[in-house]
């Protein structure tokens, strides 16, 4: 008994940590072989927007004349499914539903797994209010060095206001709906996840 | 504190004095008596020493973190845990270093959670909090099974447990930790450990108040009582099974575990007659067990007992609608009449 312990405990390391390289190659291919899918985003809260060395992403976009809010808030923990359609070089929010077949009713282009809640955002000086959808995909946080994850709040800021600069979050979307983030566009520029 | 042995060995002495026992039979009934294990200041400066290391080591990644590339700080983490599972493993292979093993393992535990966050954030990777401690909680007791690590059996129910509470508790979500505290109570049984016995039995009553908190709409508080019943009863089987010093740790803790719920249980929904029985059962059940305490000679069991006796009471006052000042007065006496028990039983205890 005592003999074996030794090749036991190694067994026992080894393998576990087959299992936390396997799932590093398992994410990355998963997020290489999906359906790439580009999604506004914006700032939270200026002030409180780094945690240690990530920025947190808010999937907020406000919906064209005519659309109206999904009826009730949809956590991301009922299972349920969203449909975004390709418009502008950018993908939106066109419907959620509790079943993926469901969602194929919304005649987008891709389905992904996900929650979705409404709110009014303000527009313009008079402060108009339109609806606006923030969707909830399991992608909340990009991890970064802190001198980039600093400069990436600064561009986050200045979209706060009319003169808002183009952010987005690029999701990968794989077949079994799960989204996993790739990288962020902040002011054109692209910032890819990569092994190094 | 001196062990079995050395009292033995006084008492042989006056024996052998009083002429109960010859004197020729003082070393091999001396010999007869195992030496209990003991952790000498050595070892456990060794332990905390390695401990302080691996804080600095820790620390002096942290500062460098955002200069390391990716897979490099994601093949420091994995070399930290296999350097410490290697050590593990090394120190295992004679059987005669079992606490610097197990310290090793417990730590390499903590470090597989640790790695397993660092990993979803190094790459990226967005992931459910409960299932990341839940994995961990696993990742912990393969390693306790291999290495019949105590440590990492304790390091493997602390994850699972806060497994359950990460996310959604409320929500309608798979319940673990009933599931992994009699796998570490059988554990606990079968490696003789102390520290595992009480985890595990903490581990059941925290699991048990986690299923029932799943049907609390549709059982309200009787599910709270029947866990209370069920406590009782694994006491009971506890308290009837060995005179091990691991059975007698389920069983202290399964009788404060049935106390507890079954008072709890008793607060919200109960009404009239209901309220009646619950109270006087729970005055009974209190005797009963301060009865069973001084029977067993189980201060712990004695101490539920009085707590439950003065709780009951207690809120049988404010049942009546007593003012809080006359509660005040009653609690006080309650508290000098179990401080007074107390002491009598610590001045007895000390004469025998």
């Amino acid at each position: 008994m005592i003999r074996r312990l030794p090749l036991r405990i190694l067994g026992a390391g080894l393998l576990l940590v087959a299992v936390l390289v396997g799932l590093v190659i398992f994410e990355s291919r998963a997020r290489t072989a999906g359906r790439e899918v580009v999604l506004a985003m914006e700032a939270v809260d200026p002030r409180s927007l780094l945690t240690g060395h990530y920025v947190s992403l808010r999937l907020t976009q406000g919906l064209p004349t005519g659309q109206r809010c999904p009826p009730r808030t949809q956590p991301i923990s009922e299972g349920g499914w969203l449909a975004l359609r390709a418009t502008g070089g950018q993908h939106r929010f066109v419907g959620a539903a509790p079943t993926r077949e469901a969602a194929k009713a919304f005649g987008g282009d891709v389905l992904v797994k996900g929650g979705v809640y409404c709110s009014r955002m303000a527009i313009g000086d008079a402060g108009a209010k339109a609806e606006a959808v923030t969707l909830d995909i399991g992608v909340d946080r990009f991890h970064a060095a802190q001198a980039e994850a600093e400069a990436m709040e600064k561009v986050l800021q200045r979209r706060v206001g009319d003169d808002a600069a183009p952010a987005f979050a690029v999701v990968s979307v794989g077949d079994d709906g799960r989204a996993r983030l790739k990288g962020v566009i902040l002011d054109g520029k692209r910032t890819d996840l990569s092994w190094w | 504190m001196a062990g079995y042995k050395a009292r033995l060995e006084r008492d042989l002495d006056r024996w052998i004095e009083d002429g109960l026992v010859p004197v020729r039979n003082r070393e091999a009934m001396l010999a007869s008596v195992a030496d209990g294990r003991r952790v000498d200041a050595s070892v456990a400066l060794a332990v905390i020493g390695a401990l302080l290391l691996g804080v600095a080591a820790v620390a002096f990644v942290a500062a460098n973190w955002d200069v390391i590339p990716r897979l490099a700080r994601f093949g420091l983490i994995l070399s930290v845990f296999l350097a410490v599972v290697g050590a593990a493993s090394w120190f295992s292979k004679d059987g005669t270093r079992p606490i610097l093993t197990n310290t090793l393992l417990s730590v390499a535990a903590l470090i597989y959670a640790g790695a397993i966050g660092l990993t979803g954030q190094i790459f990226d990777i967005a992931g459910d909090p409960q299932r990341a401690l839940r994995s961990a909680g696993l990742a912990a007791g393969l390693l306790a099974l291999a290495g019949r690590s105590s440590g990492a059996g304790v390091a493997a129910l602390a994850l699972i447990c806060l497994g359950e509470f990460a996310g959604g508790f409320d929500k309608e979500e798979s319940r673990w930790l009933i599931f992994a505290a009699p796998v570490g109570m059988a554990l606990a049984w079968l490696w003789n450990s102390k520290p595992l016995a009480h985890a595990s039995s903490v581990a059941l009553i925290i699991g048990l108040i986690a299923v029932l908190a799943l049907y609390e709409q549709t059982w309200g508080a009787s599910g709270l009582v029947a866990g209370g019943v069920v406590l009782g009863l694994l006491a009971g089987a506890a308290r009837q099974l060995s005179d091990r010093r691991t059975a007698v740790i389920f069983f202290l803790w399964f009788v404060w575990g049935a106390l507890a719920l079954f008072a709890v249980g008793g607060f919200d929904d109960l009404k009239g007659a209901y309220l009646i029985a619950h109270r006087a059962a729970w005055l009974v059940v209190a005797g009963g067990v301060i009865a069973l305490g001084m029977h067993d000679r189980q201060g712990m069991v004695t101490a539920a007992g009085v707590v439950a006796i003065i709780a009951g009471v207690c809120t049988i006052l404010f049942d009546l609608g007593l003012g809080l000042m006359t509660a005040a007065g009653l609690f006080a006496a309650c508290a000098l009449i179990a401080l007074a028990a107390g002491f009598l039983t610590r001045g007895r205890r000390v004469k025998a």
